[in-house]
């Protein structure tokens, strides 16, 4: 199994740095946000690159996070049903749900791509950014959902007593 | 409304899709780009609406910031300190940490977002200190818990309150005077409750503290009682801007729980900002499948036919009103608050404005009434929190809210039917509504 121990082993190394990416752009969001206040109100003069960089580094934390670091558990879903059916339904349920919302990603793939290339007309403003850089995070986002659907599947199919439902599995 | 139009299978494919237990927000994402689809439209327009309405609303950057000073002040000893000062002063009295648990709500709760959170955390200590040595019983504990959880994100500072602010372009800063009186009225009543079943219950008193240690006491929990001052005064003082102001109060609460008090180890500030980021980026997955969903309802033209559909009924602004605050408790039995005030509210605020309700009351019903879904059984998602915490069952739980449940929704009907205890303070304050 030395194989599987590594493969879990670099897992776990990535999940640490995707963590640790989370973590530094929301100190980004908290940084930019004090040298804000203190440039308009210490320092009486105003900047406009500060909240431009406080807003991207809020959209790619939600993205980026939901891509990588939000685990099951922190997940807010509507479980009235999912958690009174038995494991095997369940299962069923998380194969059914991970299938549609795959291939639902799947196909809008390509617009997404074109949208998100299509920015590269725009910069921000004051940071000088592409857009469609800035933007890069949503085809990065939509692939790691995909990735995890798949995952998630093969598990449930993997190990059919395996509860989903509970812990990380599903987590790249 | 057909089934089989785009709409109608966008509704059956996110209710479907949540309901085989996929997380809301990638629900309604799914959901979106199946109308899409289906409407022959664009699919690029789900990406489009998710990244544009995230980096365009700047409301929105309260969130991770109220959530990160949430996260430090349960990190260091702040909410500690805080319990310790409401102890030294309502301690005393009989069911005194019944009391305490109001207090430390009215005080802090509402910052990190989600009364789940609040319940989890600073509820835990509570519970914690309520049960020790069977003091109390372990479902009242929970109950009065779960009763101040719903009562915090009502007073100000309040996420509920912002995401309401986004979808209805109200002003923050008057949202949240709005929330401050009938917030203090559903507490005291709370409390009142609390002092009633703690006569009747012969709840324990706690060691009274001497007049002689209150100062003692008071010094050391200064620099927490100072947060709600320094956040709400920055922003009443027209000095900052809302989401400024919680900028503001995370880097206090980080200056005191690590320079300060030196409490805060780097590892522990790390897991506090890596806790803050997961929870801000769930919530915001969730606000990003409401934008991407706020946008179909819009191209579908639906507050209209709402409008039109209410209209119909030529219902009063208060019929209105306690129309919508049935259908809401109704849905805060089966939904989370956050969901419903992201998809559901915003269809109801066109036929609102029409009938002239004011906004500012308006969200403050909304949010009242979403919070005490929480609470509301057979499916209160925070009755479930405070009965895993406390290890008293469900059933035992539920009986003991009931007489908080009861009281706040009379506190709801209270404040529906009086829009003045809801408007007095702002416009005090200039609010010209």
């Amino acid at each position: 199994m030395t194989s599987a121990s590594t493969g879990r082993r670099i897992l776990e190394w990535f999940r640490r740095r995707g963590e640790n990416v989370a973590a530094a752009l929301l100190a980004t969001i908290f940084v930019t946000f004090i040298l804000q206040i203190l440039f308009r109100y210490v320092l009486v003069w105003p900047v406009g690159w500060t909240l431009e960089i406080s807003t991207l580094a809020w959209t790619w934390l939600v993205l980026w996070g939901g891509a990588f670091i939000v685990r099951e558990e922190d997940e807010i879903r509507f479980d009235i049903l999912y958690s009174a059916v038995p494991g095997h339904v369940r299962r069923g349920f998380i194969v059914v749900s991970s299938v549609a919302l795959a291939l639902l990603m799947i196909v809008s793939m390509p617009a997404a791509y074109d949208y998100v290339a299509f920015m590269r007309v725009e910069r921000v403003s004051y940071v000088g950014l592409r857009l469609d850089h800035a933007f890069s995070i949503y085809v990065i986002f939509a692939t790691a959902v995909i990735a995890r659907c798949v995952m998630r599947i093969w598990l449930v199919m993997r190990s059919p007593r395996t509860d989903t439902a509970k812990g990380g599995e599903g987590q790249p | 409304m057909s089934l089989v139009t785009p709409f109608g299978l966008c509704l059956v494919s996110i209710f479907g899709l949540a309901l085989l237990g996929l997380p809301i927000g990638y629900a309604m994402i799914g959901g979106c780009i199946l109308y899409l689809a289906a409407a022959g439209q664009d699919l690029g327009i789900a990406a489009e609406q998710l990244l544009q309405g995230l980096r365009g609303s700047y409301v929105l950057l309260a969130i991770p910031l109220f959530v990160l000073s949430a996260e430090l002040m349960n990190v260091g000893s702040l909410s500690n300190r805080l319990l310790q000062f409401c102890n030294a002063f309502v301690g005393r009295m009989r069911g005194g940490l019944g009391h305490v648990n109001v207090m430390q709500s009215i005080v802090f709760a509402g910052m990190s977002g989600s009364a789940l959170a609040d319940a989890a955390g600073v509820g835990r200590l509570v519970i914690n200190l309520m049960t020790r040595e069977g003091r109390y019983p372990k479902s009242y504990a929970a109950a009065i818990t779960a009763a101040s959880a719903v009562v915090g994100p009502i007073i100000p500072p309040s996420i509920p309150m912002v995401l309401y602010a986004l979808v209805s372009d109200t002003s923050i800063g008057y949202l949240f005077l709005g929330g401050a009186v009938p917030g203090l009225i559903l507490a005291a009543t709370v409390m009142a409750i609390n002092a009633t079943m703690a006569r009747r219950r012969h709840f324990p008193v706690e060691r009274a503290v001497r007049i002689a240690e209150l100062p003692g006491i008071t010094v050391r929990a200064f620099p927490a009682l100072m947060m709600p001052f320094i956040l709400l005064g920055g922003i009443y003082g027209g000095v900052t801007t809302p989401t400024e102001a919680a900028a503001i109060a995370a880097a206090y609460a980080l200056l005191v729980s690590v320079l300060l008090y030196r409490d805060v180890s780097p590892r522990q500030l790390y897991a506090a900002v890596l806790e803050s980021a997961r929870s801000s980026a769930s919530i915001g997955i969730l606000i990003g499948g409401a934008l991407v969903f706020n946008y179909v309802v819009a191209v579908e033209n639906i507050p209209t036919s709402v409008r039109g559909l209410i209209e119909g009924y030529e219902l009063s602004p208060l019929g209105f009103l306690l129309l919508v605050n049935a259908i809401l408790l109704g849905l805060g039995c089966l939904l989370e608050g956050i969901t419903i005030l992201l998809v559901i509210v915003p269809i109801f605020i066109p036929t609102a404005e029409a009938l002239g309700i004011d906004m500012v009351h308006f969200g403050v019903v909304v949010v009242v009434n979403l919070m005490i879904g929480l609470i509301t059984p057979p499916y209160g998602l925070l009755l479930f929190v405070v009965a895993t915490i406390s290890g008293a069952s469900l059933l035992s739980v539920i009986r003991d809210v009931m007489p908080f449940l009861v009281a706040l929704i009379g506190g709801l009907l209270f404040i529906t039917l009086v829009p003045d205890a809801v408007l007095w303070l702002p416009r005090l304050l200039g609010y010209a509504g």
